[in-house]
């Protein structure tokens, strides 16, 4: 399907649709971050009602200054793909995912998308911990709610969550939790810790 | 809603297919303009899922639009976030930013920036979370236990 297709062969009422509707949902934005190959498009799949999208996104590097005279960090845009999905809660309510591109790169921003984000769930691969340390320090850094969600392959995880709270060195306030990103009720889970922790934080 | 979604691909992810977005053109359609490049909170450029949606006369334009303009006007008939318009067009995040900026100076579109403090009000995320407890634990079935 062409995305001109409802138009065409639906015209009369999409221009009716739109003439009738007052404003577009209000779109909340949860950010889900981790290494490459991690699980977040799955974990996306899994609860999105679109199967996911495809973009751009520009990224911003900040390269490690060591041969940097100016103490300004040498910073780099790079266009990386961002796969995201939306759930509609109700039709003023939308809820959207968006899949941060997985660096194990130096330190970068994610601003772009990260910006006005509700919070963000942390996807980890307990064999290949050293992912996810930029994205546990961006969230840190920024302070956005967030958890992190061990993901189990196959129903196990290689390590006790005690142990990956203290190597990925997260303080008490950072929820560690055991999920499976294939599985729709196991990421909603998830989701909804990260929520509880925005929510708390709103009735500070 | 059981049909239609396709199974949740495996935990393998392929590297990130950027797909067929052209490597020069996409720069052409905004004459180099490019979105958010200020440093600035005001310069920033507006958040991915901001909704923008047609305007009843930009919806009696489109036989004057061409190309990109064309389709974005098109595909906004039902509001749509930047990043679904990007995605689904193909087309740059930042070119679309560009673009709805025009269209929306134009009157052809109506762009919605997400209000940061009404979607961080403990009130929304409120129903987020009532919204999302909603939802079943596979696709279509309803859980037994509700």
């Amino acid at each position: 399907m062409t995305p001109t297709e409802p138009v065409a062969r639906h015209g009369a009422a999409a221009r009716t649709a739109a003439r009738t509707a007052v404003r577009p949902p209000l779109p909340v934005k949860m950010v889900i971050a981790g290494g490459f190959g991690v699980g977040k498009t799955t974990a996306v799949g899994a609860i999105s009602e679109i199967e996911p999208l495809t973009t751009e996104a520009a990224i911003t590097e900040v390269a490690a200054g060591v041969d940097d005279l100016s103490h300004t960090p040498r910073k780099t845009t790079t266009t990386v793909a961002m796969d995201f999905g939306c759930l509609t809660i109700d039709p003023t309510l939308k809820l959207y995912l968006f899949g941060t591109p997985g660096q194990e790169r130096f330190g970068f921003m994610w601003d772009d998308i990260v910006e006005g984000a509700v919070g963000a769930l942390v996807i980890v691969d307990t064999r290949r911990l050293d992912d996810c340390y930029a994205a546990v320090d961006y969230f840190e850094h920024r302070e956005i709610p967030f958890a992190v969600a061990v993901n189990a392959f196959d129903g196990r995880v290689e390590h006790p969550l005690d142990e990956v709270r203290w190597a990925l060195d997260v303080g008490d306030h950072v929820p560690v939790v055991v999920f499976d990103a294939r599985e729709r009720g196991s990421v909603r889970d998830a989701l909804l810790v990260v929520l509880e922790l925005a929510l708390a934080r709103a009735e500070g | 809603m059981a049909d239609g979604f396709p199974p949740p691909p495996g935990p393998d992810e392929q590297p990130d297919p950027v797909g067929p977005v052209p490597a020069v053109r996409p720069f052409l359609v905004t004459a180099g303009r490019v979105a958010g490049a200020g440093e600035t909170a005001a310069e920033r450029p507006i958040p991915v899922e901001t909704q923008v949606i047609a305007t009843a006369e930009g919806l009696d334009a489109l036989g004057r639009l061409s190309f990109e303009r064309h389709d974005i006007v098109a595909v906004c008939a039902v509001p749509q976030s930047l990043a679904e318009i990007a995605a689904r067009l193909r087309l740059h995040l930042n070119v679309v930013r560009v673009l709805a900026e025009d269209l929306r100076a134009a009157g052809h579109l109506a762009v919605h920036v997400p209000d940061t403090a009404a979607t961080h009000d403990a009130s929304v995320l409120r129903r987020v979370i009532d919204g999302l407890r909603a939802i079943p634990d596979s696709r279509g079935v309803l859980r037994d236990t509700d």
